[in-house]
């Protein structure tokens, strides 16, 4: 659907940066009436946050108001919002009076971290097994994979979190159960978010390679006298990674959600936690912050599994 | 990741492959060799652990530097230190002060400092750094606010301070945590706290906030040395996150558990349970002032409504924990033993609202007609999660007191919540659990909450002269059996007008990994004891 | 939040060469733990004869016996009774959101590809921008708004799901619209409602279908982890996220208790995720 005379990668790169722009429009927006209309007392929270509820009075409510401007009209705050989500400036949180761009850097690297190995893990558990399953349609370990990821996806992230952190952790004692700081702390959170990208991924690859092994070049690849192993590198992999690669952009959705899920069960100190304990805490700039950063986080994934699905299939480019 | 390697550790991460496998198929947890040799049968992994560093887990979150936001927590890691500390009972002790002396009228207060006492930065602790700072800490919330203070000022080597009047308080004033002591350096020329220089045993090497921070034996401390030497502190905010973390023996020191997880842990083969009864109570914070509870017989009917007993049996597990008067027997200066214990008496409660005007619709709900209009008992609630058992008895209560006919919706949202609601008026119930020992002595409590114009915490729409007078009388007082008296009628006055319905007391958990000897639990919440502790051998 | 989710997009569909065979005749074991589901949730609140929130804390954790088929949860409250008005929230929930998405997503979809023009840019414009929020996070932010009531979960959750059933309804509509037999229509001057009513809807009904399970599949899920993280339904109200934590802390001394919602959740989604599968097999 490219209007002609636009190169493909230029198409690409143009659509996701709209999208982009539009997407901090409205997230800038919904956080500016979410500021505006918060039930109670927005000082009060803050104060709450900062000194301990056993230590929040009306006085220290009353400094918080005066330190943060909470007192101004709507239409000056409105104004200054947009100013200075125009200069990327994200603010500061309520609670904790940081910069949120501070915050979320630290915060980000933790949520990459994740993710990275959550989608290396689940690479290589489930395309491995969708090609073994994809070779024999039908048998067993087509079966078995297919019973496996259906029980897998019906199953919510964060029940299996729980089933992992108590069959791995409190009755094996092989990884630490939450929290970070240790290099395996990151396993279990990312093998609980692999296993439900595993079991789409694997399925994926199961009906791409089974068509690939059915299809005419492979039977073609065959009679040239190819071995079983060369015509799987040659002709299997390459066609059966289009598809493969393609779902990745749409199994983002998946990580994303699940690392705000999951962050928060694993004591994971990434943008997703941060996320759900701002909403608790009411922190508007850090909820708007936290949103933003996983919405362009998201397009701009979706733009590389784009430009990839360019690269690895031909076709595509015209 | 922090370059701290050992050979149990790597072996572990090759295990882990294997790992998934093995648990998939049941298979028995490898035997790890313990560093200490000696767990064979450990059926806590050794693998989770660090050695030669104690790890605490708990739901505190660090939202700031300041002694007055987050004190608390440098205080419990001994970071930082406070010119007074407490003993379990709350009397006060020696802390960075080493003597005090107060004058005749009790209005000026000479402090003589730790001549050996160091501040981490290697400078020795002087009048002038703890006179920076207490003075700092005036122009921030805090505890200070409610001592009548005139003056503070460095007197020779001595810290000096003048009060307006006479306070018996000061010394658990200077022991709350928004009163510590740090040193010069920590501070920006505006006063912002921008490190944690302190003078204790415990040293802070490395901050990761809001989560994580590390501390380190202190070399310079002027005390014994401590037997622990590293120790990290962790902010984990799900109570069941908290307790499968002690499960796993991944962390040394477990606070903040639920009473269901408690309970669990107890019946664990080699992790200890330690709790204390702490002087916290959870109680009803009503809305005196609104118009159905302004009439003493409706806070008593709705007090008379609660099953405290069934409470205390289902959600906190221990029956004995039903509170029958506001303060518990721990604070055995405040608890009045001779006071008839609240009870439940659903049929006594119908009446008193019938006294009022209420009766009973055909689902068993209190109405009330005035003239032309019917109005209907219903009534919000507010709690927050930050303890897990508040939202548990909240849903009990609200059960209970939908017997007596009134229709309760439970809001649950941030612990500011209630604070905000008692200044703009709106709240007609809360529940929360009050510390009386947030300063180790409960009248500065009792002053911020019961106070002419109510408490955030404390009572709101309802105010009693007499009690004010008897407040004031404790600030003054000195003598040892005049102020039992005083302190008995106090309590005495809270329990017949109860501005505040009292549900149940309080238990202070932590799990503890058997790596670890106790030093016990601080009853004040004011201390994790780290430098009491020794690794069992 | 969802694992199904991410296949109910089309390119999804379209990758999948021809149809999975029903190895576990998958449609018809879906569709009987829907019918399973869905009747618990209809007349169990009614059979279970107790009231989801009546307490009784002398008898709390109790194991299933005869008046308490399923148990006591930690209050002493009927758990059949909870499970049964949870499982009622939760697919009145897939329902309503779900429905009041594929109305307005179906209509501006063939609106789109029949108008064209600016119509057609505009709405797709609005599709991507919405799309590049994930859907939890669309519903976390309205959260926001009023922790703990239905309306920003249902709303957040239809806002997300329409964007998926206009896009694929444009894109189909598209094809069809080209097609010779409603060119030929619109040549003999049918009026568009009786194109649309007799040549597209039965076209696309099979499709959305799909991905109406799909999106129930989300709703139920999403409600469940919003719930699970103390952002969803507050309680008293029976929900299926919520009681997954009230109940976890009591895993080892009444593991029946935390098994029941875990379970009728998986057997909701899994229902949801086999009929949808089979549909779109025969794509």
């Amino acid at each position: 659907m490219n209007i002609q005379g636009i190169s493909p990668v230029a198409g690409v790169l143009g659509r996701r940066g709209l999208q982009a722009l539009l997407v901090a429009a409205l997230v800038g927006t919904l956080s500016f009436f979410l500021m505006r209309m918060l039930p109670g007392d927005a000082a009060y929270r803050i104060a709450a946050g900062r000194y301990g509820y056993d230590l929040v009075s009306a006085a220290a409510a009353e400094a918080v108001r005066v330190e943060l401007g909470l007192d101004q009209p709507w239409y000056l705050a409105l104004v200054g919002w947009w100013a200075q989500l125009a200069e990327f400036d994200l603010g500061t949180s309520l609670v904790t009076g940081h910069a949120i761009a501070d915050d979320i850097a630290h915060q980000l690297g933790h949520t990459l971290l994740l993710a990275f190995c959550a989608m290396a893990l689940s690479l290589l558990i489930g395309p491995a097994l969708g090609i073994l399953a994809g070779l024999r349609p039908g048998g067993a370990i087509d079966r078995i994979t297919l019973l496996g990821a259906t029980v897998l996806r019906a199953f919510p992230p964060f029940v299996l979190g729980i089933l992992l952190i108590l069959g791995l952790s409190v009755h094996l004692g092989y990884l630490p159960a939450a929290g970070h700081g240790e290099a395996t702390s990151v396993v279990l959170p990312a093998l609980t978010l692999a296993l439900g990208l595993a079991a789409g991924s694997c399925r994926i690859a199961r009906d791409a390679f089974s068509q690939v092994v059915n299809s005419p070049y492979y039977a073609f690849g065959r009679t040239k006298g190819l071995s079983d192993r060369q015509v799987l590198l040659r002709h299997g992999l390459r066609n059966a990674a289009v598809p493969i690669v393609a779902y990745l952009g749409m199994q983002m959705v998946f990580i994303i959600e699940g690392v705000v899920i999951l962050e928060t069960l694993f004591a994971w100190p990434g943008i997703g936690h941060a996320l759900i304990h701002a909403i608790f805490w009411r922190d508007v700039p850090m909820i708007q912050g936290c949103v933003l950063v996983f919405a362009l986080l998201f397009v701009t994934l979706n733009t590389l599994v784009d430009l990839a699905c360019l690269a690895l299939d031909p076709r595509r480019r015209h | 990741m922090r370059g701290r390697h050992n050979p149990s550790r790597r072996r572990f991460t090759t295990q882990l492959a294997l790992g998934g496998l093995a648990a998939g198929l049941g298979l028995p947890r490898p035997v790890i060799a313990h560093p200490n040799g000696d767990h064979a049968h450990d059926p806590l992994p050794a693998t989770n652990q660090i050695p030669g560093v104690l790890s605490i887990v708990g739901p505190w979150e660090l939202t700031g530097l300041d002694p007055s936001r987050a004190g608390f927590m440098f205080s419990r890691m001994e970071i930082a230190e406070t010119l007074f500390d407490a003993a379990d009972d709350g009397s006060p002790l020696p802390g960075l002060a080493a003597r005090w002396t107060q004058s005749a009228d009790g209005r000026e207060w000479l402090l003589q400092l730790r001549p050996q006492a160091r501040f981490h930065d290697g400078s020795p602790v002087s009048a002038a750094d703890v006179v920076h700072a207490l003075n700092l800490a005036r122009t921030k919330p805090g505890i200070l606010g409610l001592v009548p203070i005139e003056r503070i000022d460095a007197h020779q080597d001595q810290v000096r301070i003048r009060l307006k009047h006479a306070f018996t308080a000061l010394p658990a004033a200077l022991a709350h945590s928004s009163t510590q002591i740090l040193a010069p350096a920590s501070y920006d020329p505006d006063g912002v706290v921008r490190g944690v220089i302190g003078s204790g045993p415990f040293r802070l090497t490395h901050l990761q906030p809001p989560q994580r921070f590390e501390v380190e034996r202190f070399a310079g401390w002027d005390g014994p040395p401590p037997a622990i030497e590293r120790a990290t502190y962790l902010a984990v905010g799900r109570g069941e996150t908290r307790a499968l973390m002690a499960e796993s023996g991944q962390a040394d020191l477990v606070f903040g558990l639920d009473p269901a997880s408690l309970q669990r842990l107890q019946g664990h083969p080699t992790l200890q349970v330690e709790s204390v009864v702490i002087p916290r109570t959870i109680y009803l914070k009503l809305n005196a002032g609104h118009r159905w509870l302004t009439d003493p017989r409706a806070r008593q009917a709705i007090s008379l409504a609660l099953q405290r007993s069934g409470i205390a049996h289902a959600v906190l597990r221990e029956r004995s924990l039903a509170a029958s008067q506001l303060f518990p027997p721990t604070l055995d200066d405040w608890h009045v033993p001779a006071l008839p214990p609240l009870h439940h008496d659903l049929a006594q409660a119908r009446q008193l609202l019938r006294e009022l005007g209420w009766h009973t619709d055909a689902q068993g709900m209190l109405f009330r007609s005035d003239g032309a209009q019917t109005e209907v008992f219903s009534l919000n609630l507010r709690t927050f999660p930050d303890r897990p058992e508040l939202p548990i008895v909240a849903t009990a209560v609200q059960e209970q007191l939908r017997q007596l006919g009134i229709r309760v919706t439970v809001s649950l949202g941030n612990s500011s919540d209630i604070p905000a609601g008692h200044r703009d008026g709106s709240l007609e119930l809360a529940l929360g659990a009050r510390n009386f020992a947030v300063a180790p002595d409960p009248l500065l409590t009792l002053m911020q909450d019961f106070g002419p114009s109510g408490g955030d915490w404390g009572a709101m729409g309802w105010h009693d002269p007499a009690l004010d007078a008897t407040l004031d009388a404790l600030q003054r007082t000195r003598d040892a059996s005049a102020r039992q008296h005083l302190r008995t009628q106090a309590a005495q006055i809270l329990h017949q007008a109860l501005p505040v319905i009292p549900v149940a007391w309080y238990r202070h958990s932590a799990a503890l990994h058997p790596r670890v000897n106790s030093a016990g639990l601080d009853p004040l919440e004011r201390s994790y004891r780290l430098s009491r502790m020794q690794w069992s051998r | 939040m969802n694992p199904a989710s991410e296949s109910s997009l089309p390119a999804a569909l379209s990758i999948q060469p021809k149809p999975v065979r029903a190895y576990f005749g998958s449609r018809s074991v879906g569709a009987a733990l829907l019918v399973l589901v869905a009747a618990f949730a209809l007349f169990g609140p009614t059979l279970s004869g107790s009231d989801p929130v009546a307490q009784d804390l002398e008898n709390f954790l109790a194991a299933p016996d005869a008046a308490n088929p399923l148990g006591t949860d930690h209050l002493g409250r009927s758990m059949l009774a909870r499970l049964a008005h949870a499982a009622q929230l939760s697919l009145w929930l897939a329902l309503l959101s779900v429905a009041s998405a594929l109305i307005p997503g179906a209509a501006l979809g063939i609106l789109a590809a029949w108008r064209g023009g600016w119509v057609e840019r505009v709405s797709v414009v609005i599709a991507d921008s919405v799309l590049a929020l994930p859907g939890l996070l669309l519903v976390l932010l309205l959260a926001t708004f009023a922790p703990g009531a239905f309306w920003p979960l249902y709303l957040g959750l239809s806002l997300s799901f329409w964007v998926e059933y206009f896009r694929v309804v444009r894109a189909r509509s598209h094809i069809l619209l080209a097609s010779p037999q409603i060119e030929s229509a619109r040549l003999l001057g049918f009026g568009p409602l009786y194109i649309v009513r007799r040549h597209l809807w039965p076209e696309l009904a099979p499709m959305l279908g799909t991905l109406m399970s799909f999106s129930a599949a989300t709703a139920v899920l999403a409600m469940a982890a919003l719930g699970f993280v103390g952002v969803g339904i507050r309680p008293p109200t029976p929900e299926l996220g919520v009681m997954m934590i009230e109940l976890l802390p009591y895993y080892q001394e009444a593991p029946w208790l935390i098994a029941a919602p875990i379970g009728l959740l998986t057997l909701t989604v899994l229902g949801l995720a086999l009929v949808g599968r089979d549909r779109s097999s025969m794509q």
